[in-house]
């Protein structure tokens, strides 16, 4: 082997002093010089292989884990890509869409079989996306109906046109860049809040590692669980959870209400002292933002020749005492709709339903026993002529 | 915006490229600088003033000590770097403290006054640039090192952002003949760099945050809410949390400035591996207890006079130690906890060193390990003073910790990751400081080492926390 002995000057820094010194030591003066043989060069491979291994790993694992995505996402399902992709996997005769009232709050296996001019509507699909607004549900629409449906209701309440507020999971799952650009144009007051969230979100999925950690921690509890039964509860009560979700989601109409308001009880949550005394949801409360993709939506349906009924979803009598201004300033905004755009809107009472706060798991969100009372109601009410019966 | 924030994730990237990509020496120092206080406002916006303050005071202060000739302007030179230095930590830090004993004692003798409604927000990294700032000033009196002319040069030594807001404290003599040399980063700090940025996350985020989020903060909280067996595992995960925190810091300012192609000084030596008090805090918190050696104890006189003087030295040190990290009567109790410790260990070692008999024993490896667990627990019992919401808390922890009133060892109430975690730190612990490596990982050929650094982001990323928790020393 050839060495190289070219001599290089090194400098040796200088070592702290372990107690202070009288004699003056000026940094430059405290530098030794001394001659010692150049190092061989080194490659490029080999003076970074450490760095260049690590980032092609890095890439590999990365790869591995999408290979396993379906696993992943069964462990920790994105709600709005999961039910979006449901709906638009076959043709649908009747779509609910709405936030969590329609997630929670209607069953399509008990309003299927129901008849809408004389013809039956069978397939029918519940895209309740649980915290959106109008400008969500309005990009999901868009790519859960490749074919329109017949029949489109939206189970509308008065948080879904509140601008006070912006659902991040719509940017992350459903937007696209031409969705971005729109949100740009409509909603200059938000601008900078839909930019950030698309970006965001579009960064976060470039890789798979980070897409899908939520589900891999998941995945993780659960096979801990299998070696270490009752290890870490809490997680797997939440992986148990995400992984049923998810198996109804894949499988079937959209309808998976979450445990906690399925078996919740509005009555025995008062009687506790736990009834909340605002909805955070209507804090801030200002429209004409999420309106202007309620007219968008208005347009796509028009366009697409569906009939679309604006429903307004009953909710206990507490919440709109709470916040009966909010409710009175959605409800004019609702008429103006129905007025200018030539709407159809089904105004929903408790008592035409028949719900009472035990029907309820909180403020706005109906249990299973609302939910049944309510999708059976419901069967009849889309069956009858729309002309005139239907109450509004 | 702190380490392991979304926010440093984009800040971090954004001045490396904008470091790298620029040739000259002073622009790049500049970015750097710019960078530097970029980060402190980000902090600590309404306090920017505070650093530019010391800065400037310290930078003239230096040129002025080595200008003069004559000791009695040179000293007040020092004197007022000192008082700039010290005036600012106090009024910031300590005056709170010390108006609120003053109230209470005012109070005792029934004269009646409120307490104080104010509060003053703690300007980040304070007690660390004004320590450096310190350093620097008496260092140029004693003629330990020059001036430095450059004002840019200066201000990046105190601001220099990787260790800004909670150490190492740096000593200028270790950092500014760095800045001499041309900054280039050869290949081998970028995988250092790596891997100490890696070591301090893993450490912070998934080990630090776990334990406290799991176990530390609920039984530190409440102690009486649970038996003795979970409060000595609080104990125990208490210690290791504390150290994964600081530590994790440290590893990353390390590794951050490696990037830039500056080497820090290491701040901790596998303090848990200590066999007695003295060796423990020649591991831990490196920079602090190095910086109150050479700029208190020896100054004091050190441990070249009577043996009493000695002893209240290290009594004077180590209760400026505790006050240092923080103005409360328990840091105060921590100081001086340790300073009789010190102290107690100093006398025990005069007395029996020197008998052939008894150095031998002290030489076997059952006394070491002896010495290693009473050195752990004493310093246990330390740190239960640091975390303790009240007295009475401290007291039912340390009982636990004597272990007369319940022998169990374990309870329900300890999550299973809990032992599992202070394993992985003990591993770790075990792996390069038994064999006193920097660290274990560094020695591994190149495909195992990058294995390990892709482990370790694959477990940051889908085991930690979605929320990562402040650094526990930012506050002091």
């Amino acid at each position: 082997m050839e060495t190289q002995t070219t001599p290089r000057e090194v400098r040796l820094p200088l070592e702290a002093a372990p107690r202070p010194r009288t004699d003056p030591q000026p940094i430059l003066k405290s530098l030794t010089v001394v001659t010692v043989p150049a190092a061989p060069p080194v490659g490029f491979w080999r003076r970074n292989r450490t760095i260049i291994l690590f980032a092609i790993l890095l890439v590999a694992v990365d790869f591995a884990i999408g290979a396993f995505a379906s696993l992943w996402q069964r462990h920790s399902p994105d709600d709005y890509a999961m039910k979006v992709a449901g709906c638009a996997r076959s043709p649908r005769d009747l779509v609910f869409v709405g936030g969590s009232p329609v997630a929670e709050g209607i069953d399509p296996d008990r309003i299927a079989g129901s008849t809408w001019h004389g013809r039956r509507l069978d397939s029918v699909y519940a895209m309740g996306l649980s915290g959106g607004t109008t400008s969500d549900f309005y990009h999901a629409i868009r790519r859960a109906c490749p074919t329109p449906p017949k029949v489109l209701i939206y189970g509308i309440t008065a948080s879904d046109l509140n601008d006070g507020r912006n659902e991040p999971h719509g940017p992350y799952s459903l937007w696209s860049w031409g969705d971005m650009a729109r949100w740009v144009r409509l909603r200059p007051e938000a601008r900078e809040w839909g930019v950030r969230h698309f970006l965001l979100a579009r960064m976060g999925q470039a890789s798979n590692l980070f897409r899908y950690r939520h589900g891999i921690r998941m995945w993780a509890a659960y096979m801990v669980d299998e070696s270490l039964p009752r290890s870490c509860p809490e997680a797997m009560r939440e992986a148990d959870e995400l992984r049923e979700r998810a198996d109804r989601l894949l499988s079937g109409n959209g309808y998976a209400p979450a445990r906690g308001f399925s078996v919740g009880n509005y009555v025995a949550v008062k009687a506790a002292g736990l009834a909340p005394d605002r909805f955070p949801y209507l804090a801030h409360y200002r429209t004409g933002g999420h309106v202007k993709y309620l007219h968008l939506l208005i347009d796509w349906c028009e366009a697409n020749h569906v009939e679309l009924i604006l429903m307004d979803m009953p909710v206990t009598a507490d919440l709109e005492r709470i916040h009966a201004a909010e409710f009175a300033e959605y409800r004019t905004r609702l008429i103006e709709i129905e007025k200018t755009r030539n709407v159809r809107v089904i105004h929903v009472s408790r008592d035409m339903v028949g719900l009472t706060d035990n029907d309820f798991a909180d403020l706005i969100h109906m249990n299973l026993n609302g939910a049944r009372k309510f999708s059976d109601w419901l069967k009849p009410m889309i069956s009858r002529d729309p002309a005139g019966s239907a109450p509004s | 915006m702190i380490f392991a924030t979304k926010a440093f994730y984009i800040f971090l990237p954004t001045v490396l490229l904008l470091y790298h990509m620029l040739r000259r020496r002073t622009y790049k120092y500049r970015v750097l600088l710019a960078a530097s206080w970029l980060f402190y406002s980000w902090l600590s916006p309404q306090y920017l003033w505070v650093i530019l303050a010391c800065t400037i005071i310290d930078y003239f202060a230096g040129i002025r000590i080595e200008g003069r000739d004559d000791d009695r302007g040179r000293r007040r030179w020092l004197a007022v770097s000192i008082a700039a230095n010290l005036g600012l930590l106090f009024a910031f830090k300590y005056i709170g403290f010390a108006y609120d004993n003053a109230v209470s004692l005012a109070n005792l003798c029934g004269m009646g006054v409120h307490d104080r409604t104010w509060s003053i927000l703690l300007p980040i990294g304070i007690s660390f640039h004004t320590f450096q700032g310190i350093s620097y000033t008496v260092d140029v009196y004693r003629r330990q090192i020059k001036a430095v002319r450059s004002f840019l040069d200066y201000a990046l030594f105190v601001s220099f952002f990787p260790q800004l807001a909670a150490g190492p404290i740096v000593r200028a003599a270790e950092f500014l003949p760095q800045m001499t040399a041309p900054p280039r980063v050869s290949a081998k700090q970028v995988a250092d760099g790596l891997h100490f940025f890696l070591l301090g996350l893993f450490k912070k985020v998934f080990i630090a945050d776990q334990l406290d989020l799991l176990f530390v903060a609920p039984v530190f909280a409440n102690p009486g809410d649970f038996d003795p067996a979970a409060q000595r595992w609080a104990c125990l995960a208490w210690a290791a949390q504390i150290y994964c925190d600081f530590s994790g810091y440290s590893d990353m300012a390390v590794g951050c400035a490696k990037w830039f192609g500056f080497e820090l000084p290491r701040n901790f030596n596998f303090p848990y591996l200590a066999v007695s008090i003295a060796d423990f805090w020649r591991r831990w918190h490196l920079s602090l207890s190095t910086w109150l050696r050479d700029y208190l104890y020896f100054p004091l006189g050190g441990s070249q006079r009577v043996a009493l003087r000695t002893y209240i030295n290290l009594m004077i040190v180590f209760v400026m130690c505790g006050l240092w990290h923080g103005a409360t009567w328990a840091w105060l109790v921590y100081g001086f906890y340790n300073g009789a410790l010190m102290s107690f260990h100093r006398i025990w070692d005069r007395a029996a060193t020197g008998y052939p008999m008894l150095d031998a024993v002290r030489s076997s490896w059952i006394w070491k390990l002896t010495s290693w667990a009473c050195t752990f627990w004493l310093v246990t019992v330390g740190l239960i003073l640091i975390r303790m919401p009240s007295w009475n808390a401290g007291g039912i922890l340390f009982r636990s910790l004597l272990g007369f009133d319940y022998l169990e060892t374990w309870s329900r109430a300890i999550p299973i990751w809990v032992p599992m975690l202070l394993a992985v730190g003990l591993v770790g612990h075990a792996f390069s400081g038994l064999r006193s490596k920097v660290c274990g990982v560094l020695d591994l050929p190149s495909f195992a080492r990058a294995g390990v650094y892709v482990g370790a982001v694959v477990l940051l990323v889908t085991l930690s926390p979605g929320v990562g928790r402040t650094f526990i020393y930012l506050v002091f």
